[in-house]
């Protein structure tokens, strides 16, 4: 199913005009005496969306994670086949769709 | 119509208060090991709880590609055990699993795919796995209707051909594997979500379901592309991004596409079914998502992909297109680890698009592993710690890929 996310400079655009960048991890870590653990911690595992607490109600939805729901996500996106600008939006991984009020951010 | 008489391939059971070992998840790689744990090592008091049906996830999904022509030397030998267990398996369970042994062909469409490909054909053969490099006349051998012709964009170079490789049927190592584990004893309980897990110190105790609580002195997490969701009921953060991936098939054919073929370059992988059927994935979404949504923009995708390797198929319509989840790690390795801090916990998950060929090699290992508390040296690679140790696994460089991890 396609669907349209925000870009700041042209408004709602169709996903395939669009490359994702990954998740907003907040600022990179200092370089200096930087371990390979805090680095790769930083890298790759805050990309994992989790309902983390059990959530008893929920999954009514035969696709949803076990405790209902994932968390929504922070990401940045490229809009490479239109005004080339790179922006963050919210994303929620349940219906794949941007949040409300989530995109539309250099 | 007597002579169609139905016969259940196991009984249902009561869910008991406690299992010696619960395995979360009844895809390939829970029922296989559930499996295992029971025939081989004797632990017939396991449970498997499944919060749909068993096959619901990529189990049920896949393409039912099996192959062992990996990249590096411990997927490699890896993979070709797995691929040996299919004809073991159908004699086990007496079970017919359809094991097609047609071989896979993966097309180059550059030198330096060629290049690759010889490489590779060397890892393989040095760790005695059947690999052959093919010039494009013998790829037009092997795949009639294949153009072989400077018309497509990206000519063919050659392939990498594998001729161990080749499809089963998965609803039937499911089945066979659920039959299979019920005849040893092991409990299969459909429609028990696990919504929280119970510890006492720093063992497991149990999980709580939507069923009652249920106690365990092991835990296996093998939800598939639902694992990261499971392990942070634990607090447990995986580097694992669950994304949609998706697969169709056309109207069924007369036969004659003999073999898997695949080509990187245009994402796209086909084979003919015995149904007929051209079986052919399998695009993947780039970001993380839950919702298993085909697309008309990857029909049509594969649609151009496939007309321009292979100009008769024109025409030719699909029937039917759906998703499922890929767990991908950061390495395209999986993670089978029994180390996460809690005893009697163990985890198998990270698979991607690899998880149904490896289905019944990791539930040997990893039933060996809960049985012994040993980490067996096969499955020593597949470390969860590898990556906070920069020790990648190097499959992100392999030839045959299809996503966006390219
Ligand atoms: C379109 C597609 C094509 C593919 N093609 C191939 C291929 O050609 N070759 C190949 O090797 N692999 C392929 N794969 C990958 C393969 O299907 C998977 O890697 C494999 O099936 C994973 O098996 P599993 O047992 O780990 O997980 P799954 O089969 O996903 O099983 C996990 C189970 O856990 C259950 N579960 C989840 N959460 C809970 C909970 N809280 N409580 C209880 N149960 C829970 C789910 O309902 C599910 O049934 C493909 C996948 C897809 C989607
Ligand atoms: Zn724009």
């Amino acid at each position: 199913m396609t669907f349209r996310l925000t870009c700041p400079v042209c408004g709602k655009r169709d996903i395939r005009e669009f490359t994702f960048g990954g998740q907003e991890r907040g600022p990179r870590p200092e370089q200096p005496g930087l371990s390979a653990e805090e680095h790769f911690r930083w890298v790759q595992f805050r990309m994992i969306p989790g309902a983390g607490a059990e959530a008893g109600a929920g999954a009514e939805d035969a696709g949803a994670p076990a405790g209902g729901r994932a968390d929504t996500r922070r990401e940045w996106w490229y809009h490479g086949q239109g005004c080339g600008v790179w922006f963050r939006t919210t994303r929620d991984p349940m219906t794949n769709r941007e949040v409300e009020g989530g995109g539309g951010q250099g | 119509m007597n002579r169609l008489k139905l016969r259940r391939l196991w009984s249902p059971t009561p869910l008991k208060r406690h299992y010696d070992t619960i395995i979360i998840g009844g895809g390939v790689h829970g029922l296989a090991t559930a499996y295992c744990l029971a025939r081989t090592h004797g632990i017939r008091d396991v449970a498997v709880l499944e919060s749909q049906y068993i096959g619901f996830g990529g189990s049920g999904r896949n393409t039912a590609i099996v192959r062992a022509n990996q990249r590096t030397p411990e997927n490699v030998r890896f993979y070709a055990e797995g691929l040996k267990l299919w004809r073991v398996l159908t004699d086990e369970l007496d079970f017919n699993l359809m094991f097609f042994n047609c071989g896979n062909l993966n097309l180059g469409h550059s030198e330096a795919a060629m290049n690759a490909f010889r490489l590779a054909a060397n890892t393989h053969s040095f760790l005695g796995v059947k690999s052959e490099v093919l010039d494009p006349q013998q790829c037009a051998e092997a795949i009639p209707g294949l153009d072989i012709s400077d018309r497509p964009a990206f000519p063919i170079h050659g392939g990498l051909f594998h001729p161990p490789g080749g499809i089963v049927r998965h609803d039937a190592v499911v089945w066979g594997l659920a039959k299979g584990a019920a005849a040893h004893g092991v409990h299969i309980h459909q429609g028990c979500e696990v919504r929280g897990i119970d510890t006492d110190g720093a063992r497991v105790a149990g999980v709580r379901t939507s069923l009652g609580r249920v106690g365990c002195n092991r835990l296996g997490i093998m939800a598939g592309g639902y694992s990261t969701a499971v392990a942070a009921m634990l607090g447990i953060e995986l580097p694992i991004h669950p994304l949609t991936i998706q697969a169709m098939v056309t109207l069924p054919l007369k036969p004659f596409l003999h073999h898997v073929f695949s080509s990187g370059a245009y994402h796209v992988y086909a084979n003919q079914t015995l149904k007929g059927e051209i079986a052919t994935g399998a695009h993947m979404d780039p970001q993380v998502n839950y919702t298993t949504d085909a697309t008309a923009y990857y029909l049509k995708h594969q649609a151009e992909a496939l007309v321009e390797l292979m100009p008769a198929l024109r025409r030719v319509r699909f029937m039917r297109i759906w998703a499922g989840l890929a767990d991908m790690t950061p390495d395209m390795a999986p993670i089978l680890e029994g180390n996460l801090g809690y005893d009697g916990l163990y985890l198998d998950a990270g698979w991607g698009y690899f998880g149904f060929k490896s289905g019944p090699v990791a539930g040997k290992y990893m039933a060996e592993y809960m049985a012994t508390g040993e980490r067996p040296e096969m499955i020593r690679a597949f470390q969860l710690k590898r990556f906070l140790e920069n020790r990648y696994s190097g499959e992100t460089a392999a030839v045959m890929k299809y996503g966006h991890w390219d």
